[in-house]
């Protein structure tokens, strides 16, 4: 009876022992894969914000005066071409009329804004990109600078700094988020590994027997790559949780909210997301469990 | 065997040049007293140690060329029984034996088929439900013979099988390995057991210091 009651604890202390490492396996993965699924979801909301931002970053619009002919016209495109900074393949000209029906479309929700034009106050317009976004500001100078054309370039507009400016910190936030994201995955994939270790010294004698009956190097193998991939698969589940409570809650309130920032998630992001988000808890799971057999299966 | 060496850690010479030929269908005693080399002698052949020089052959095979992944292959030919049975004590004496033809493969409706017939082969057809340490010694050393002998291998390695064994029952043990050898299968049964040795006059290899001293048929234990 005392036997019977010492194997009983023991059993019990060794499989709380593996699930407390269990769980953190799975909370691990579930954090590294959550984070992985906010900074991309970040992302695409941010660079949305930035494609629907009237001007991109790196573009620059030139507007003429009504009073330039159509030989200036020529030559203003041929000297905005000949900048070296200046992508040539992006310049486009842009007449009042089409400016309008832009401006119109885009506005379609507020029509009070253009119902009472009836002259079209919307100038002729080059729109350029520059072929790196860091030479907008020498591009604007060299325009300006140019004086053959000054009496008949009435503005230069380029992307707000602000803007650009956001987009250095997305970018370091984006940088920090991957790191992040990458070091969890590790820790995750060494916790998987632990737990399977734990479970391979439990059943050590059993694989020992499996071994002398002829069991196969990946029969043995099998049941110890599901407990991992299944941690894995869990704790991706838990992360696209997350995740979609966040959106629900967080992020789809702020696209609401702040309608003037044209905040957006594309359509397409979480179908892409979320079976990679499982894919990924999978193979944290196999890499962890792969390890782990790796170093203390020897078959 | 040709020429087999093992040379464990620190110089210790477990086997030293052992050359010997055992037939199809033998069924030989490995004498000699503890640590002259007996257990080395069947891990050698189940490849659970490598030798350190030598040449292993079975059925014409070289085992020391043998590719990793081929090991378990060899391992189903080969049936084991030990000194400390190695059953499971999870499991009941019929998934004890089941597992030994699942790990191979075979189905769940062959397993129940053939492992209760063997089970009765070696009179145990009445506990399939018992667990392990529900058994006296000689009833789990037959419930692992049953295992060793359910994939019918052609040979059969037992390592001390009656020494957890009531000397009483100890030699039913080895009648049920006699039998199995009359059905075709090579045993070889290493033992430090003078009577049982010398109550079944079988060939006997007797071993020391990890070489061989005397080899005969119809041999006896010879140690006093």
């Amino acid at each position: 009876m005392n036997k019977i009651g010492y194997f009983v604890s023991e059993t019990w202390v060794s499989l709380r022992k593996n699930l407390i490492l269990a769980v953190a396996a799975i909370a691990v993965v579930a954090v590294s894969l959550g984070i992985l699924g906010l900074v991309v979801m970040g992302w695409n909301m941010f660079s949305n914000m930035i494609k629907n931002a009237e001007r991109k970053v790196g573009e620059v619009d030139v507007y003429l005066s009504d009073l330039t002919t159509e030989e200036e016209r020529a030559a203003i495109e041929a000297f905005l071409v000949g900048i070296p900074e200046v992508d040539p393949a992006t310049v486009v000209y842009k007449d009042k009329e089409t400016a309008l029906r832009e401006f119109k479309e885009r506005f379609k929700e507020q029509p009070e804004l253009w119902e009472y034009i009836d002259e079209n106050p919307l100038p002729n317009s080059y729109e350029l990109m520059t072929k790196d976004p860091k030479d907008v500001g020498v591009v604007v100078g060299v325009i300006s600078n140019e004086a053959t054309y000054r009496e008949r370039i009435e503005d230069i507009k380029s992307a707000s700094s602000a803007i650009e400016k956001l987009e250095n910190i997305f970018d370091k936030f984006r940088q920090i988020g991957i790191i992040g994201v990458i070091a969890l995955a590790i820790i995750a994939i060494l916790l998987v590994s632990v737990t399977i270790q734990v479970a391979i010294f439990a059943r050590r004698k059993e694989i020992g027997i499996m071994k002398l009956v002829g069991a196969t190097n990946w029969f043995i193998r099998w049941p110890f790559i599901m407990e991992g991939v299944s941690e894995g698969l869990v704790g991706s589940l838990l992360a696209i949780l997350v995740a979609l409570a966040v959106k629900v809650w967080i992020l789809d309130k702020l696209i609401e909210n702040l309608q003037f920032l044209r905040l957006s998630l594309s359509p397409g992001l979480l179908p892409v997301l979320i079976p990679c988000m499982i894919i990924g808890g999978i193979v944290i799971g196999a890499l962890g469990s792969t390890y782990a057999l790796g170093r203390f299966l020897e078959v | 065997m040709r020429r087999v060496t093992k040379v464990y850690k620190g110089n210790v010479y477990a086997l030293e040049d052992v050359t010997v030929d055992i037939e199809r269908g033998e069924f030989t005693f490995l004498v000699g007293p503890s640590g002259s080399g007996k257990s080395t002698f069947i891990k050698l052949l189940i490849k659970e140690e490598e030798p350190t020089g030598g040449q292993i052959y079975i059925a014409d095979t070289n085992i020391n060329q043998m590719r990793k992944w081929k090991v378990p292959y060899l391992r189903r030919k080969i049936g084991c029984v030990f000194q400390d049975f190695k059953l499971l004590p999870h499991k009941t004496v019929y998934q004890n034996v089941a597992y030994a033809m699942e790990v191979t493969g075979k189905s769940h409706r062959v397993a129940e088929q053939q492992v209760p017939e063997v089970l009765k082969l070696v009179g145990l057809g009445h506990k399939l439900d018992a667990f392990p340490d529900e058994l006296s010694g000689g009833e789990q050393q037959r419930v692992a013979i049953a295992r060793a002998f359910i994939n019918r291998p052609p040979i059969l390695l037992a390592d001390e099988p009656t020494g957890n064994v009531d000397p009483s029952l100890a030699e039913g043990v080895v009648r049920l390995l006699e039998r199995i050898n009359a059905a075709g299968t090579t045993v070889i049964m290493a033992t430090h057991d003078k009577e049982i040795v010398n109550a079944f006059r079988k060939r006997v290899i007797a071993l020391e210091n990890g070489r061989i001293i005397r080899d005969q048929d119809r041999g006896v234990y010879g140690y006093e």
